[in-house]
């Protein structure tokens, strides 16, 4: 049996999300939601039956929900939707964040705007002190991660969205890695847009959402039918949708007791690994994180070598974000916490989900330190009989 | 458990059929390609066939998907940089022309990529080399050419010593590249017929003086005189890095007969030319010598076939060892350009019993 510790790249589907998607596709699965027909009607109740399970699980009227193809859709729609016809010329966000926020900023950076980056302290986390004064009256649109997703900081989301509701900003939070993961209402968040995503909280992948705070108007970036309210053309994926709604309402109901498991797991896990891996060390903030992300640094080794040994003995994990070609790059996110190029190549990150058992804990528990000594062994073996330099 | 092997591979069809040979034969088989060279600039890539390209990884994987073994994508590119790119810009600069797969084979394949096989528990790294390893009846390793001579791959394989050929399996050494490419076809792999890498990995479109360039600093660019052999001046030349031993091209210099460089001297910056003729060499000097087995060598004169580059034949040559691990190789009639920089590998029949970079040539 494989030990899967990458939720946060995308936890397994849920047997409840399954047998919702099953029942969909055995019971027809055809009827446009547009459609006026009695299938269409069908799939239509599908449609905004889940959007109610999405929108019931960040506390969110159904109306704002616009369902994407995933967090990296909505970050688009939410950055490039918000500054459509911003006149003010400022954008906020920080070092840290996700690729499908980086990007489009970037794009926008390129087309003119001033791009603002926040710095983080070296647990990964944002300070009000200071990042106060750049949002101002000539800030379009402050987006920022909720809770990172390679080491789990999680951050004051209300302080920037006070200062973006006073300064007449746009606020943007990516909530992929923190719905499910703490309990969260958009109100209290105080955000106009949050995407989330299904496949982090064991819904299928490719399919996601963007709530959007009634009264902000986005543009959008796909241009067709009326479908979601105008903010996002085309027919939906109807059975990723019915998957999303399934995990979202399991979430939902079962949140306390699952993440409390989770952490217990996570914290016992950390707690084996520090006493048998000498000099381990935990990236991000010891308490204010999501309990299931552990980033750590492994002495001796390079990640990459340290992943690849761990999946030839059954436990994944992930390190970074992989390339095109598959390889994988030293995390941006640790080099922005200040951690040297060799620290951050010698970090792996472990994320634990609704699937992760005791006993897969017991068992990575024992194999990790073993896995971790023959590879510190032999990178420190060859270097020591590495032949003269020649020539 | 069966023994595992990391098997290099780099996506075209050799390295895939080692593979799959070596799954066939029951190994527990991982699969991994190495990022070697810096990424290549926007729209080079599809001019001519390389390897550790993005479409090269694409190969590899489908392949290890298809026999079922797990596959990575390792960066090596650091190490790469350091030891091979890095050898291979100053051996330029100082007027020599290196062999880069020597060096990537001994740095990188046999040893920075040993380490990680190492750590993950491989017994074994593998490569698709055309090349034999065999092992005595007192324990003892040897190299030897291919069975196949026309692909035979051993002259980039010289430096390897016991112990890395006590870790390494070469399994298409028994095979020749058409039953190779069967195989791969018999196997249904998609790259059975993907035309061969010749050229130089790193450089994309083979324009190595440019890439010296570009790698080096402006002052240490030795720009000079193109000289005939009597000394007169024919011509200026911007960097000695354009030039290479027995190249007749791109001289620019108007002359009734071909001339050819004869020499390339790195403190003044003359580039020598002559005639054909006046390339012929007696025999070279050779350092960084590794004799495979140093007491099986014994005596003054040692007769051997001599390798100068890996497209010529080995020409039947006397050696003598030299202290400091250098060579002198003498060969038995008149011998080709000798080019400095090169490897010059010594044969006894099939085996390698040793080798060495050319440091001069010994004229007549």
């Amino acid at each position: 049996m494989r030990i899967y510790l990458d939720h946060n790249a995308g936890a397994p589907l849920r047997p409840a999300a399954r047998d919702a998607m099953m029942r969909f596709i055995v019971g027809g699965g055809e009827g446009n939601p547009a459609s006026v027909h009695f299938s269409g009607q069908r799939s239509r109740r599908f449609l905004e039956e889940a959007r109610a399970d999405v929108a019931t699980l960040i506390g969110a009227p159904p109306r704002s929900i616009v369902f994407t193809s995933g967090g990296t859709e909505s970050n688009n729609l939410a950055i490039f939707g918000a500054v459509h016809n911003a006149t003010r010329p400022r954008i906020v966000t920080s070092t840290i964040e996700h690729s499908s926020i980086i990007a489009p900023v970037t794009e926008l950076e390129r087309r003119g705007f001033e791009v603002v980056r926040l710095v983080v302290d070296e647990d990964g986390r944002l300070h009000a002190q200071g990042n106060f004064n750049v949002i101002d009256q000539n800030t379009a649109l402050v987006s920022l991660g909720w809770a990172n997703s390679e080491m789990g900081a999680l951050q004051d989301v209300r302080l920037f969205a006070q200062a973006a509701q006073s300064a007449g900003a746009v606020f943007h939070v990516d909530a992929a890695q923190a719905a499910g993961r703490i309990p969260m209402t958009v109100e209290e968040s105080g955000c106009d847009l949050m995407s989330i995503s299904a496949h982090k909280i064991g819904g299928p992948a490719g399919i996601g959402a963007l709530y959007v705070r009634p009264g902000c108007t986005l543009a959008p970036l796909l241009l067709g039918g009326p479908q979601e309210t105008g903010s996002r053309a085309g027919t939906p994926n109807l059975c990723g949708v019915v998957g999303f709604g399934a995990a979202a309402r399991e979430v939902r109901t079962g949140l306390a007791a699952e993440q409390e498991h989770v952490a217990r797991l996570s914290a016992l896990l950390l707690r084996r690994l520090e006493a048998s891996v000498p000099g381990l060390r935990l990236n991000g903030p010891r308490d204010t994180r999501i309990r299931n992300t552990l980033n750590l640094t492994f002495p001796g080794v390079l990640g990459e070598t340290l992943l690849i040994a761990l999946d030839l003995e059954g436990i994944e994990i992930s390190m970074g974000s992989a390339c095109a070609a598959g390889a994988v790059e030293p995390s941006h996110v640790l080099l922005a916490m200040g951690r040297s190029s060799s620290e951050a190549r010698s970090s792996v990150r472990l994320s634990l989900g609704w699937s992760t058992t005791l006993e897969d804990v017991e068992r990575a528990a024992d194999i990790i330190p073993r896995v971790w000594r023959r590879v510190a062994a032999a990178e420190f073996l060859s270097e020591q009989s590495r032949a003269e330099p020649w020539p | 458990m069966n023994a595992r092997v990391l098997v290099a591979m780099s996506g075209g069809v050799d390295s895939s059929v080692a593979a799959a040979l070596l799954r066939e034969q029951g190994y527990d088989v991982v699969g991994v390609a190495m990022r070697l060279a810096p990424e290549w600039p926007p729209g080079i890539r599809q001019r001519r066939s390389t390897c550790c390209s993005h479409d090269d990884f694409e190969d590899a994987r489908r392949v290890a998907e298809r026999l079922n073994f797990p596959f990575y994508v390792v960066d090596l590119r650091a190490e790469f940089r350091a030891n091979v790119i890095g050898n291979f810009v100053s051996e330029y600069l100082n007027g020599r022309t290196p062999n880069p797969c020597v060096m990537c084979n001994r740095e990188i394949k046999f040893d920075r990529l040993w380490q990680r096989a190492a750590a993950l528990g491989a017994d074994f790294v593998a490569t698709g080399h055309y090349a034999r390893i065999k092992r005595d009846e007192g324990g003892a390793f040897h190299l030897l050419r291919a069975c196949d001579h026309a692909k035979d791959q051993s002259y980039f394989l010289f430096t390897l010593g016991q112990r890395e050929m006590r870790r390494t399996l070469f399994p298409l050494g028994n095979l020749s590249k058409t039953q190779v490419r069967t195989l791969a076809r018999g196997l249904g792999l998609a790259n059975a017929d993907k035309a061969e890498s010749q050229e130089i990995c790193f450089v994309a479109d083979g324009n190595y003086a440019a890439f010296v360039s570009q790698n080096a600093q402006p002052a240490q660019i030795r720009a000079g005189s193109i000289r005939d052999s009597s000394g007169e001046e024919l011509g200026r030349h911007n960097g000695i890095h354009h030039f290479t031993v027995g190249q007749r091209r791109g001289l620019g210099i108007a002359s009734r007969a071909p001339l050819y460089v004869r020499t390339i001297d790195a403190e003044t910056g003359d580039v020598t030319v002559g005639r054909r003729d006046e390339l012929v060499s007696d025999g070279l000097l050779a350092g960084m010598v590794r004799l495979a087995h140093p007491e099986t060598l014994s005596g003054e004169d040692i007769p051997i076939e001599a390798k100068i580059r890996y497209r010529h034949p080995a020409l039947p040559a006397i050696l003598r060892i030299l202290p400091e691990a250098r060579a002198q190789v003498r060969f038995l009639s008149g011998g080709p350009a000798v080019t400095p920089g090169q490897a010059c590998v010594f044969y006894r029949g099939d085996e390698v019993v040793g080798g060495g970079i050319i440091e001069a040539r010994l004229g007549r």
